[in-house]
């Protein structure tokens, strides 16, 4: 029955978008550890992408032009709270302190404060890359850059990490530091 | 010191696949050769690693509406298959072709309540007396767009009524997208003013500076569509909802 088979697919759709949503919201909380405003953003994208959905042509780039509308809604946010900086220059803080954590969750915790300290246009290009694992063609469309920007973005990204990481996982048992940031 | 020949964008690019076979082959021949070059593809995958690692499993938040909207969803699934039965056949017996627009591809059924969300911190449940509030911004007149529009309009309404959610929908046409509302111009009066009708919880907003530019380069006095009011400028109208946590959509 036909109205059966609407609520099915109803249904149906409606896991892929929850399925969507975590995807959305993994992306949107590395821009922005934030939780509360990854959740806003991964809700207002996939609101987004419903009512546009009808221009997308080519479904195969499904993934692409969703993260882009994820993308826009993340600079509006910013629009939206009047910061006239340049998305490259926001440092997000990271209030975790690692120190009385231990093993994996440490780890955790310092790879996200090492992505908290990278420029927004840094960390936007190495988490596509290394958490959705996307080529660097679809990074330059999603973020509306060139192929290039993408490629010294991630490198950049990619160097300060390494500082920032390795070294210290190289040496655990170091002194406790206190990193203090300035919140914009 | 060979894997210098290789530069960091170079090395990321093979970390990440992102190189040909042949360039390929060239990075892991000479590893194979370098202690030097394996250590910096080395650190670089293990980069790749901690990133992925990172956020394997983000914090949730704790108003997050995957947790909430699920149960909300298998708690009111019987009386919400009830309701929605009845005025979705009474839907499919009176229009067709409006059922396949409003629930026919699924997705198009669900925007609603995220757009409802949308943009706003607080969650309110279904059924809270804050509206759903969604403006619809129109700025050319693309017939295939306008008519799209139209679509989106009416299905967001349609849903609404359905499911009884109070909300208020806006559409604000500015530039190009006035052509919509132009009594001597428009491809789809019949449609407007029908839905205008139809649906007191709609507001179609037309641009008086769009429409005093027309008279000042073209010479043309708009002759508005009945029902169509006119705000001063379509921008500001659009920041102004905005600022008030209106659901912004440009078709």
């Amino acid at each position: 029955m036909d109205v059966l088979n609407i609520f099915s697919r109803q249904r149906e759709s409606r896991k892929k978008l929850e399925q969507q949503r975590a995807r959305l919201y993994r992306i949107a909380y590395a821009w922005t550890h934030n939780p509360a405003l990854a959740d806003d953003l991964a809700q207002e994208a996939l609101a987004k992408a419903l009512q546009k959905s009808g221009q997308l042509r080519d479904p195969a780039a499904f993934d692409a032009w969703l993260y882009s509308i994820l993308a826009n809604c993340y600079y509006d946010h910013f629009r939206r709270l009047r910061e006239s900086e340049d998305i490259d220059d926001i440092v997000l803080a990271h209030d975790v302190t690692p120190e009385h954590e231990s093993g994996a969750r440490e780890i955790v915790h310092k790879v996200r404060a090492a992505i908290a300290r990278l420029p927004g246009g840094q960390r936007q290009v190495v988490t596509l890359v290394d958490i959705e694992g996307f080529s660097y063609m679809e990074v330059a469309q999603i973020l509306s850059i060139p192929i290039g920007t993408v490629m010294s973005r991630l490198c950049r990204a990619r160097g300060a990490l390494k500082q920032d990481l390795l070294r210290d996982l190289a040496r655990p048992a170091a002194a406790p530091e206190v990193n203090l940031r300035r919140i914009k | 010191m060979s894997h210098e020949k290789f530069s960091d964008e170079f090395l990321n690019a093979f970390v990440d696949g992102e190189l040909a076979p042949e360039e390929k082959s060239r990075v892991l021949l000479d590893m194979s050769q370098d202690e030097a070059l394996n250590r910096r593809v080395c650190e670089l995958k293990t980069l790749h690693d901690l990133v992925r690692t990172g956020y394997q499993n983000p914090p949730q938040s704790g108003s997050t509406p995957r947790a909430t909207g699920d149960t909300r969803y298998r708690a009111n699934i019987a009386a919400a298959v009830t309701l929605a039965f009845g005025i979705l056949l009474g839907w499919l017996l009176r229009e067709p072709v409006g059922l396949r627009t409003a629930a026919g591809p699924a997705p198009s059924q669900m925007p609603a309540p995220d757009t409802r969300t949308a943009g706003a911190a607080a969650r309110a449940a279904p059924g809270d007396a804050a509206p759903a509030r969604v403006l619809i911004h129109i700025n050319d007149n693309n017939a295939v767009h306008l008519a799209q529009a139209l679509d989106e309009v009416e299905a967001l309404l349609a849903y609404y009524r359905a499911h009884r959610q109070n909300a208020v929908v806006e559409v604000v046409v500015n530039g190009a997208g006035l052509d919509l509302v132009r009594a001597d111009v428009s491809a789809f009066p019949d449609r407007v003013e029908a839905l205008l009708k139809e649906h007191r919880n709609l507001t179609i907003a037309a641009c008086q500076n769009t429409i005093e530019r027309l008279a000042r380069e073209a010479g043309i006095a708009a002759q508005l569509l009945p029902g169509v009011t006119v705000i001063d400028s379509g921008v500001a109208q659009i920041m102004r909802r905005q600022q008030q946590g209106w659901a912004y959509i440009q078709v």
